[in-house]
């Protein structure tokens, strides 16, 4: 485990410095949180739930998402072009101490991520809920996460970093917009509302929503979640391994 | 040779779908020495180093380092190296960047020595990637110095860096050496092999095609030559009726000759009535030495091929 603690260290200031944080984890899903809220009413209700606290949920999951599995997936695509995974393989820091370091400090800064989110909202737009709803959403956010760190690792084997970034842009948005992030899935055509309850970004969301309502959801969404993120892992394993043999 | 050896090659063939760019490279390296690993684009130099810091593995053949197979943990604790096309980590200012490595290993070397190595002390505090391209090559010597190592790779170390930044870095590795320590190098600056390395073993299309201290490279080289001034210059074909003569060409005042006999030369020369001064007897340069063997190499290849 020597080096973990420098490793840990040194991803968290890497990801906060990244100019891409600030902007795309930080300040749009705030910006959009606002937007939303204000142009619907934070008390306006959908559902059960007011509109404050469901567009919480959907724009804290929303830069997760941004943040788990575009941003790091692009940086590990550029580890890779950069010659700094091969370089890492020549010490001795163990390749379980360098995942590690990588999970749990994107982990400490998604939990940040969720603390400024929920803070913006108590303060700016007034959102009440029991405290213990509001530390459930947040696990249930920080936990949730980590499939999407997952589709992070298949995004970055891609080799090219403009493709990558094209692709983390395209897929983080997509399944943000189509599973009901952004507008609820109930706007949606049938088809679509249909198709966007099977993604892995509805099932984040949803779990959160229904937190909120006092109705939890948790055990289909967590498996549905769980799915997905050992679906990314073995789909990136297969692409590795057989980019090791050729 | 002194002991084990530090590295060494079997009879190793690497093999990418048809092409090998190892073919059957036996090799030994001593501890505690400088070799130097010569040779074309393409000849195979990566690839021998990829084996033994065991980021590739062989298609036949056995690579040992110390006796161990290569990749081992405990081996590296003790091997730095410097690969070719490797950026910082984006992020990290040189400082952190330094002691980001320096925590993989057990003794690493102090981070001062390590900004002075790299002549980065003045910047220690930039972004890493702000850098540019001659001071990232020298962070990343010093990154492949974290751990005080007693095997340095340098893979093609000098591309990339300015002349001061070049002749800083041969000063450091030159220091490496006397202290002890056994380096591995590829390069084609072939002057740079010739005034740090003990070894040059000159590899071309996967195989060794020659192996000694620069001076005995030089030496193997058969042709020498000589040039001299002359008050009475003969022509062209007198000279080349001189025997041993290979090639003879007047400019000026001066006249220069190609021979493998030097010293039969000089006797005639001097006693000779041409009034000769100014006798200069020119070993080949390493340069020609190389590319004669590169080029002898690449010629039976392309006959094979026919």
């Amino acid at each position: 485990m020597r080096g973990f603690k420098a490793q840990f260290t040194a991803e968290c200031i890497r990801i906060a410095r990244s100019p891409f944080f600030m902007l795309f984890s930080v300040l749009m899903p705030l910006a959009f949180y606002s937007l939303f809220t204000m142009l619907n009413g934070a008390d306006a209700k959908i559902g059960d739930v007011s509109w404050g606290g469901y567009s919480l949920m959907s724009m804290t999951a929303f830069s997760l998402i941004g943040t788990a599995a575009g941003q790091f997936g692009i940086r590990l695509s550029h580890e890779r072009k950069d010659g700094l995974t091969r370089l890492l393989r020549l010490t001795p820091l163990s390749t379980g101490a360098w995942v590690l370091a990588k999970l749990v400090s994107h982990l400490l800064i998604h939990a940040a991520i969720i603390a400024v989110m929920f803070v913006f909202s108590a303060l700016v737009f007034g959102t009440e809920m029991p405290a213990g709803t509001w530390v459930m959403c947040g696990l249930w956010l920080l936990i949730g996460s980590v499939p999407f760190l997952a589709l992070g690792i298949l995004i970055g084997t891609i080799k090219s970093t403009d493709i990558a970034t094209a692709v983390s842009n395209v897929v983080y948005m997509g399944i943000s917009v189509a599973g009901g992030l952004w507008m609820p899935l109930s706007s949606f055509p049938g088809w679509m509302q249909k198709a966007g309850e099977w993604l892995p970004s509805h099932a984040y969301a949803d779990g959160a929503w229904s937190l909120l309502e006092g109705q939890p959801a948790i055990a289909g969404n967590l498996l549905l979640l769980l799915s997905y993120g050992i679906g990314f892992l073995m789909l990136s394993a297969w692409i590795l391994n057989g980019r090791e043999a050729g | 040779m002194t002991g084990a050896p530090a590295v060494q090659f079997r009879n190793i063939v690497k093999a990418y779908g048809a092409k090998r760019a190892l073919d059957g490279l036996d090799l030994a390296l001593e501890k505690g020495k400088v070799t130097a690993l010569l040779g074309p684009n393409g000849a195979g130099k990566t690839t021998a180093v990829s084996l033994m810091l065991h980021l590739t593995k062989p298609t036949s053949g056995e690579v040992t380092v110390d006796g161990l197979a290569p990749g081992r943990k405990e081996l590296k604790e003790r091997i730095g190296a410097m690969l070719q096309d490797t950026a910082a980590p984006d992020g990290l200012t040189v400082r952190e960047t330094l002691q980001l490595f320096r925590s993989y290993y057990r003794n690493p070397l102090a981070l001062d020595r390590l900004l002075q190595i790299a002549g980065l002390d003045k910047e220690k505090n930039r972004r890493a990637a702000s850098l540019s391209g001659g001071q990232k090559r020298r962070l990343a010597f010093a990154v492949a110095l974290a751990g005080d190592p007693d095997m340095i790779v340098l893979d093609e170390p000098t591309v990339g860096m300015d002349v001061e930044s070049r002749s800083r870095f041969w000063e450091v590795v030159r220091a490496l050496a006397s202290s002890g320590r056994t380096i591995l190098l590829t390069t084609h600056y072939l002057e740079e092999a010739d005034a740090v390395a003990d070894r040059i073993v000159v590899i071309a299309q996967g195989r060794l095609v020659a192996d000694g201290t620069p001076d005995e490279l030089k030496a193997s080289m058969p042709m020498r030559s000589l040039s001299f001034k002359a008050r009475r210059m003969p022509a062209e074909q007198e000279l080349l009726a001189l025997p041993g003569v290979q090639e003879a060409r007047v400019s000026g005042a001066f006249a220069h000759l190609k021979t493998k006999d030097t010293d039969a030369l000089l006797g005639l020369l001097l006693g000779s009535d041409w009034g000769v001064s100014d006798l200069q007897i020119q070993s080949a340069s390493l340069e020609s030495v190389f590319r004669q063997l590169t080029e002898t190499n690449n010629g039976k290849e392309k006959e094979s091929d026919q």
